[in-house]
């Protein structure tokens, strides 16, 4: 069974993506533009959907649409791909979007405390790392220079700041 | 200087903790290479030709005697007695243990200094002018806006995988002495109409293979925004700054394929857009940080002192110091004192483990307890009354310190090319000896007045040659080392990159190319005061051309 780290626990991976099998208590996650293309034929159904967006697609297209969505998967395809932490970034703070964020692909637990920052709260790490030992990593720092999206560290407050 | 508080502490206690784990899981296998390698570089740690090499964050290059002098503990304790000061304000270790890092790690977070982000593809170390608090000609002291900066960069979440490395220095100063065009970003201190505090801003300046110099983004930022700003220039870099080729990843390709106008539109819409979510500089935070580098306390010292350089003091070794190595201060009877790592027969930028704590006593006592990284390689005394400076001449010279060559043929800029890095294809610190060697009569130096050499190993440019008024590059050509020469660049006053001259030459022969392309300015410049790069800017490459390649030259 596929596990993901959700809100700092392990939990079996609900997702499936193009090529997969749906299972009972799965969830199809449909690339972005699949989703855009349905919403404009007027084909998308009626339940939440979930989508997947790669480093180049941009968030903007998805911010008339967050209220249809719960689940966008955001995907790593390699070490050292940053354009993720902007998206979501983005994606809580100017567009609001409250459902859950997944960070997914070739991440490993370093990466973990900036992520959660940026605002993801589920994660599907590289395979290969230890999902147990990673749950620590959330603890990293317990301090940070820059407001976050996670309130479990003390920020540094500049004076006079709002 | 800036004192950490419990946070700032704190964070660089957590940052060894993590560092510590992360090496003990490379060692135990858990890590591959590849995967460790963004983990190390991030903290400042490479993997060279002979052994590791760690580079050591100095923010804006000030250091207090506490820190210089754990810099020589850690040069004595882990390396082999000596560190390399750099271009970039930071100091290098060459020889430490991989296995030993998080020890000198902690040994560091114990005099509130750390490695964070002085490598890997995140914001780098902000570096400033050397003589900032003390210039006359400043509009305001620069150092409370880096350490701003500094804190905001430090550990960001959001820009911590960019595309490339990312560059950020500050200046107040009409001079310039922090090149600002040559980075991602340059942040030059204004005042507005009523006299406030402002910023201009340049961005996608950078040397490297592509040498570009920055373009003015903004005329006039207001203060609150300073961080605003910069959040919404490192937004549009993160999501659209090229992740396909290391080689044009750096935000200067990004402006250059969108052009200028384009790329701060840009960074304009993402400025107002995320201006309400992105943190405002508080007038108050700025007041704050400006009292950690309030002036010391200077003694009022009356203005019988003779004026520097109107008396010979009978002994010509001290007056050339005097002349050469020291500057004026903006508070009557101090001085400004450089401290000179270009002495002959030893590496640009090198210095050791004695030295360093030679210098921190001596800084104790006559300045403030306070010690400067320029980007030139070389350290300041910033605060010196003039009437200790022929003992603090004297002290200097017997630790080897007081060579009076700061801005002359001498004081070259210089990578530590074949020598340690891995990349290099030149012996830079063997040229910078053979130009030492040539170049000994410090009489002739002083009749050519300021010639800036900058040398680099390789076209990474850490050496900065295309803005040396005579750059020199090291090129392999069929595993010899040659050497391409430019001439007519300047980190300032405007900012110029060199003109190549022509066919690299041989090793044996730089320092005599450099002689004959010194004997064409001495034969057509106008008067004492036309500098050698003046010159070339006047007359053009071509005389010199004609002289370096017209007869026995071998140049392939």
């Amino acid at each position: 069974m596929r596990r993901i780290i959700r809100r700092r626990e392990l939990v079996a991976d609900d997702a499936r993506y193009a090529g997969e099998e749906s299972a009972p208590g799965t969830r199809m996650v449909q690339p972005v533009a699949q989703f855009i293309a349905a919403l404009g034929a007027g084909q998308a159904s009626g339940s939440a959907a979930a989508v997947l967006i790669g480093p180049a697609d941009e968030v903007e297209v998805l911010a008339p649409h967050l209220a249809r969505l719960n689940l966008i998967v955001v995907e790593f395809p390699k070490i050292g791909e940053g354009r993720g932490y902007s998206q979501a970034r983005m994606l809580r703070q100017r567009y609001g979007y409250t459902g859950e964020l997944r960070a997914r692909g070739a991440i490993k637990r370093d990466q973990l405390f900036f992520l959660a920052r940026c605002g993801f709260d589920s994660f599907d790490l590289d395979p290969a790392e230890d999902l147990q030992a990673s749950l620590g990593s959330f603890n990293d720092f317990s301090v940070a220079y820059q407001d976050g999206s996670d309130a479990v560290v003390q920020v540094r407050r500049r004076a006079g700041a709002a | 200087m800036y004192r950490y508080d419990h946070i700032d502490q704190t964070l660089v206690n957590e940052r060894v903790a993590q560092f510590r784990d992360q090496t003990r899981r490379f060692l135990a296998g858990e890590l591959s290479e590849d995967e460790f390698r963004p983990l190390r570089l991030r903290n400042g740690l490479y993997i060279q030709r002979y052994a590791p090499m760690l580079r050591v964050s100095i923010p804006y290059g000030l250091l207090s005697t506490v820190q210089l002098r754990m810099l020589a503990h850690i040069a004595r304790t882990y390396d082999r007695d000596y560190g390399h000061f750099t271009t970039r304000q930071n100091i290098q270790y060459n020889w430490p243990a991989l296995e030993r890092v998080p020890d000198i790690l902690a040994d560091l977070a114990s005099v509130q200094m750390h490695a964070i982000q002085t490598s890997g593809n995140c914001i780098r170390n902000i570096t400033s002018d050397h003589l900032a608090g003390v210039a006359p000609d400043e509009i305001a002291d620069p150092r409370p806006y880096c350490e701003i900066i500094r804190q905001w960069a430090a550990l960001h979440p959001e820009f911590s995988y960019l595309p490339r490395k990312f560059k950020i220095a500050v200046t107040a100063s009409p001079a310039d002495r922090a090149a600002v065009e040559i980075h991602d970003v340059g942040v030059r201190l204004r005042r507005g109409s009523k006299g406030e505090i402002g910023f201009e801003i340049l961005a996608g300046g950078g040397l490297g293979r592509t040498p570009i110099l920055g373009k003015v983004i903004r005329r006039f930022l207001p203060e609150a925004d300073l961080l605003a700003y910069l959040t919404a220039i490192l937004r549009v870099y993160n999501r659209y700054g090229r992740r396909d080729n290391i080689h044009k990843a750096r935000i200067k390709i990004l402006l250059r394929a969108l052009g200028a106008e384009e790329f701060t539109r840009q960074v304009e819409q993402e400025f107002r857009a995320g201006r309400e979510f992105a943190p405002s500089l508080a007038a108050q935070e700025v007041e704050r940080m400006r009292g950690f580098f309030a002036p010391p306390l200077y003694q009022a010292i009356d203005d019988s002192t003779p004026a520097i350089g109107t008396s010979s003091s009978g002994n010509p070794a001290y007056d050339a110091w005097l002349r050469y190595n020291t500057r004026r201060h903006k508070v009557t009877g101090y001085r400004v004192v450089f401290v000179s790592l270009k002495k002959h027969g030893e590496a640009p930028g090198d210095m050791s483990g004695e030295q360093m704590d030679a210098l921190a006593g001596l800084a104790d006592r006559v300045s403030f307890g306070l010690v400067r990284v320029t980007h030139d390689q070389n350290l300041v005394l910033a605060d010196v009354p003039q009437s200790t400076l022929p003992g603090v001449w004297r002290e200097l010279d017997a630790l080897g310190l007081a060579t009076p060559n700061i801005g002359t043929l001498t004081d070259m800029i210089c990578c530590p090319g074949l020598d340690f890095c891995s990349l290099a294809n030149a012996g830079s610190i063997d040229v910078a000896k053979q130009i030492h060697a040539r170049f000994d009569d410090l009489d002739y130096l002083y009749d050519l007045g300021p010639v800036e050499i900058k040398m680099s190993g390789c076209m990474n440019a850490c050496g900065h040659h295309h803005i040396g008024h005579i750059g020199i590059l090291g090129v392999d050509k069929h595993g010899k080392e040659w050497y391409q020469i430019t001439i007519g660049g300047s980190s300032t006053g405007p900012a110029a990159l060199g003109e190549v001259i022509g066919p690299s030459v041989p090793k044996d022969q730089v320092a005599d190319t450099i002689a004959r392309l010194l004997e064409v300015y001495v034969r057509e410049r106008l008067g004492d005061h036309e500098r050698f790069v003046d010159a070339v800017r006047r007359i053009g490459i071509e005389p010199f051309q004609e002289r370096v390649y017209e007869t026995h030259h071998s140049a392939a």
